[in-house]
């Protein structure tokens, strides 16, 4: 497919790119927390990921490569962002459709946002690439561009942060789990 | 395996992020370590929670937008992404040309150390191979009958402390090229002050203020 856009038949992007377009806008809202910077992040991944397609290595994922492209354009514009705060008091407006569905949304978001705030950019990006998305620690490595051992720290940290606030702030998510 | 390195490995093993061996290592400690069990299953609790809560939660794009956005996409053009002269360079390439730039050097450092004249020896080296070992003070007569006065600007009494005033022409003998005796002069532009030293063969020194 990849041959077919570059070869000019252009419709064939979006096929190629839509079975990524709601990780790359979730992920990019996890990262910011705010709906719209979350678009414009994604959009700009997509643009770049369409402008660059011929750069793109066939041996590679591509899933993976366009998780590259989102993080560089989240550190780039992310440099903006410098009141997380407001960032995160925008995130939760954010609606759904159904008002119960709203509100669990929000609980749950409040949750997984409380416990994304401890973090450091670099862990947050770790821990959402590992443990929430799935990467490996080595294709994690690739995405950031660092090494796997930085992986490892970074996750490690990350993970120990999660369980403390969990347990300081959320002790009834500990138990559901048990 | 003690308790604190085991807990800085936990996170790792809540993930499955550790290497069979050592996840093996790790999970007999916690069989017999409540301590550090409680610690592990507090982990692996937070991780799958946070886990199903992200699962609950994903964003999908409005249809409108999405098509609006593919629209918008298209609308550019394809191709490769603009290189940086500098990355261009693979990496092979520039420790290549980093090994021969050292190679060259190390090569050029050796051919001057062969190449170049042997460092000229120490005074001290070369005293202690003159045949005629100092023993003894000159003295004016004495230096007269070897007839190079020209090399002693004065004599030394060494017995008596003081200077002879005599001072004898300076310049090189023409027959004897040794040197028993060196003078230096040193003159204060301040003050005006003369201060003369002289040596002897022994590096014995006398001086003498005016």
């Amino acid at each position: 497919m990849v041959e077919l856009v570059l070869g000019g038949r252009t419709e064939a992007f979006e096929p190629l790119v839509t079975p990524y377009r709601k990780l790359l806008l979730t992920l990019a809202y996890r990262l910011c927390r705010n709906i719209e910077e979350a678009k414009e992040i994604s959009q700009e991944t997509l643009m770049r990921a369409f402008r660059y397609l011929g750069s793109f290595d066939r041996k590679r994922s591509f899933k993976n490569w366009l998780l590259q492209i989102e993080m560089n354009v989240w550190r780039s514009l992310g440099e903006r962002a410098a009141d997380e705060g407001a960032l995160r008091e925008l995130a939760t407006r954010n609606t759904l459709e159904d008002p119960q569905e709203q509100l669990a949304g929000k609980e749950a978001r409040e949750m997984l946002f409380s416990c994304l705030d401890g973090l450091s950019p670099r862990e947050r990006e770790v821990f959402l690439l590992r443990d929430i998305e799935g990467r490996s620690v080595k294709e994690t490595a690739g995405v950031l561009r660092t090494s796997a051992i930085s992986v490892r720290v970074h996750l490690s940290r990350a993970r120990d942060k999660i369980r403390k606030l969990i347990k300081e702030r959320f002790p009834e998510l500990l138990e559901g789990q048990r | 395996m003690n308790c604190s390195r085991v807990r800085k490995t936990l996170p790792l093993l809540a993930g499955t992020d550790l290497a069979a061996g050592k996840a093996r290592r790790i999970e007999k400690h916690l069989e017999g370590c409540p301590g550090c069990r409680k610690e592990a299953e507090e982990l692996r609790a937070a991780l799958a929670g946070v886990r199903a809560i992200a699962d609950r939660e994903t964003l999908d794009w409005p249809e409108g937008e999405w098509k609006g956005l593919m629209a918008r996409v298209r609308s550019g053009k394809p191709g490769p992404r603009p290189v940086p002269v500098f990355s261009a360079i693979p990496r092979k390439a520039w420790a290549t040309g980093f090994i021969i730039v050292l190679a060259l050097g190390i090569a050029a450092l050796i051919l001057r150390i062969i190449l170049s004249p042997p460092a000229p020896s120490l005074l001290s080296e070369t005293i202690a191979a003159t045949a005629i070992q100092p023993s003894r003070d000159l003295m004016k007569d004495e230096v007269l009958s070897r007839g190079y006065p020209q090399d002693v600007p004065f004599r030394i009494r060494r017995e008596q402390g003081a200077l002879d005033r005599t001072v004898l022409a300076a310049g090189h003998s023409p027959e004897k090229t040794r040197q028993d005796l060196m003078s230096m002069t040193l003159i204060s532009q301040e003050t005006g002050l003369r201060v003369h030293w002289t040596f002897n063969r022994n590096f014995e020194w006398e001086e003498k203020k005016q």
